[in-house]
């Protein structure tokens, strides 16, 4: 409501201003015009009232035109005063109740104007056949007095008459211009958590509103998704680490049940240790991915060079399984070293290439696996690439999401914590990656890491 | 030994290769400058003519993973490039190419025989038979790549031509 009230009021007070602008140009403009016309007007008859009274010549012609084509203006008096040397205008002055510099001025410019309330006066020196005489000749300016009240009051009215307009119009606008923000308000309060799928409802037009509307959707969407990825989250943890609790538990229950020999305790031990490992390993890989979930706080950065440690995680993975074959493609290696040093921290990064390229071995069951390096001037790119079975392309996009394993996984170990483990220590790097995968026929990932600057 | 060549391409990482391989085989104390071509018809309307800007219709025919690419090359031969660019020949004729070759002092080009150049827009042309025609000394490169189809465009192609190198 608050913001209505303020666009009536932005959309009023322009319109306002504009029309009181509007008025007060026309109001002066025309007063100021009356002026001058009167003035003119004055000047005219003072002209012919003169030459009627003072040129004796042709007096009787002159006045009966003045008679004929002038009309006599409201309140009209002429007035003449013979101008003799040494005379003052003292008298006459007072008389005609002006000031002295009014007859002063018209003494010396042969022409002045003067106001006094309604009544104008237009002095001029008119040099006749009985000598020089100033003739003031003075009348009510008819225009001021009515009809200057008249366009003020019209324009009053036509000022109260468009800020009534002006407002309701104004009023409408914004009802109509917020209505749809009111509508999404409306919708929005009804999705709560629970009713997630509900979606705000789009119009085919393209405006504004129409864009928030599909951006919120989008959000929803996200937000729906996460929160469908934290429910599988906790239900697949919980899942994966009681299945070697429940071997344990098993193995420890039928082994109780009656006594039996030291060979037969020893291999339950040994079972119950291997599952115990396999949980260990779980746990461990839990703890990683929440770590490197959050924004890094505990982890130390500093200068990593990148080859040294693609031959340090290629040792590694040698020494896990021996029928490993890693083939380090050095053909695009930059020759400045500076080029290979990236802002990182070791392990975390020692972790994921080991997690990238271990997964190329396994799922291509030990073929070669090529790594490549390369550098543009702001990028280290490290590209794995292996022949194995590839990922099916719907289920490409799934692969960050913890304990997803694609469907032709079922041969191979694995708990799918790997890829979403490796994705946040690549993030928290700020770096890229990309996983593109042809099924049955190899996959490809690329590393971009961003060229720390030392 | 400092020399000029010209490179056809197409603005995709594939046609790349022909440059890789052709440093990869370089001898040491060789010096490249490179231009890597491509045909484009300029329009014919007037309005556009006036407003015509070479750099921003080369930026609009490439992409972001092409120039990271070129870098990628640059930076990994970077004692045999003296320098790498991209370049358009908007000419009709061959007397045009053949001035465009003198202009740029061009030695030599660089063919691939096994990629076969895509047309990047709707404008470009393939300038191989001009090339062909041309007084320039030509070399045909040939190398094996398994890029698959999902690669193509992506980054990682240039790093594609290894696999056969075992």
């Amino acid at each position: 409501m608050k913001t209505r009230f303020k666009t009536t009021l932005l959309l009023l007070l322009p319109f306002l201003t504009i029309i009181c602008l509007f008025s007060g140009f026309i109001y002066f403009s025309i007063s100021d015009y009356s002026h001058d016309d009167f003035f003119n007007l004055l000047r005219i008859r003072a002209i012919t009232a003169a030459k009627a009274e003072l040129d004796l010549t042709s007096e009787s012609v002159i006045k009966e035109s003045q008679d004929d084509f002038f009309e006599r203006l409201p309140h009209e008096r002429d007035h003449f005063f013979p101008i003799l040397p040494e005379k003052t205008f003292e008298q006459e002055a007072e008389f005609l109740n002006v000031p002295l510099t009014f007859l002063d001025e018209v003494l010396r410019d042969g022409d002045a104007e003067y106001t006094n309330k309604n009544y104008f006066y237009k002095g001029i020196k008119y040099d006749s056949a009985q000598g020089e005489y100033i003739v003031i000749a003075s009348a009510e300016n008819y225009f001021e007095l009515h009809h200057a009240t008249y366009l003020k009051r019209i324009l009053f009215f036509a000022i109260i008459a468009s800020l009534i307009f002006s407002l309701i119009i104004s009023f409408y606008f914004s009802k109509y211009v917020f209505r749809p923000i009111t509508k999404i308000t409306e919708r929005v309060k009804q999705i709560s958590s629970e009713h997630l799928n509900l979606r705000l409802d789009l119009e085919s037009n393209n405006d504004e509103v129409n864009e928030l509307s599909r951006t919120f959707n989008n959000m929803l969407d996200r937000i729906e998704t996460s929160f469908e990825t934290q429910n599988n989250f906790i239900s697949n943890a919980s899942h994966e680490l009681r299945t070697p609790l429940t071997a344990i538990i098993g193995e420890a229950d039928v082994t109780l049940s009656k006594i039996r020999s030291p060979l037969e305790y020893i291999e339950t031990i040994k079972i119950v240790l291997d599952e115990a490992e396999k949980l260990d390993q779980k746990t461990k890989a839990l703890l990683f991915l929440a770590q490197t979930g959050f924004n890094g706080k505990n982890q130390k950065f500093e200068e990593v060079r990148i080859d040294q440690l693609l031959w340090d995680v290629k040792e590694t993975i040698e020494k896990i399984n021996s029928k490993n074959k890693i083939h380090a493609d050095t053909s695009l290696l930059p020759d400045n070293p500076a080029k290979l040093k990236v802002r990182g921290n070791d392990q975390l990064l020692h972790l994921a290439l080991t997690n990238i390229i271990n997964n190329a071995c396994k799922y291509s069951d030990y073929r070669v696996v090529d790594v490549s390096i390369g550098a543009s001037d702001d990028n280290v790119f490290i590209v794995v690439r292996d022949k194995g079975i590839g990922i099916p392309e719907e289920e490409l996009k799934y692969i960050y999401h913890p304990f997803f394993r694609a469907s032709n996984t079922k041969n191979y170990e694995g708990y799918g914590i790997g890829m979403p483990l490796t994705q946040n220590i690549i993030r928290m790097h700020k770096g890229e990656i990309i996983v593109s995968s042809l099924l049955n026929s190899g996959t490809t990932v690329e590393i971009k890491l961003p060229i720390g600057k030392f | 030994m400092k020399k000029t060549i010209l490179v056809p391409t197409d603005f995709s990482i594939e046609s790349l290769h022909v440059v890789k391989s052709l440093l990869s085989r370089a001898h040491e104390e060789e010096l490249f400058n490179i231009i890597l071509l491509s045909g484009v018809h300029l329009s014919d309307s007037i309005t556009e003519l006036l407003f015509f800007s070479r750099t921003s219709l080369i930026q609009s025919m490439s992409n972001r993973h092409f120039d990271e690419a070129c870098m990628v090359i640059k930076n990994k031969f970077s004692s045999q490039i003296n320098s790498m660019c991209k370049d358009i020949f908007t000419g009709a004729t061959q007397s045009a190419f053949n001035n465009y070759v003198e202009a740029n002092k061009i030695d030599k080009a660089y063919i691939s025989t096994n990629y076969k150049l895509q047309m990047p827009s709707k404008k470009s042309f393939d300038i191989l038979p001009y090339i062909k025609k041309s007084a320039l000394l030509i070399d045909q490169v040939d190398w094996k790549v398994e890029t698959r189809v999902t690669e193509r465009g992506k980054l990682s192609a240039i790093f594609a031509n290894s696999i056969s190198s075992n």
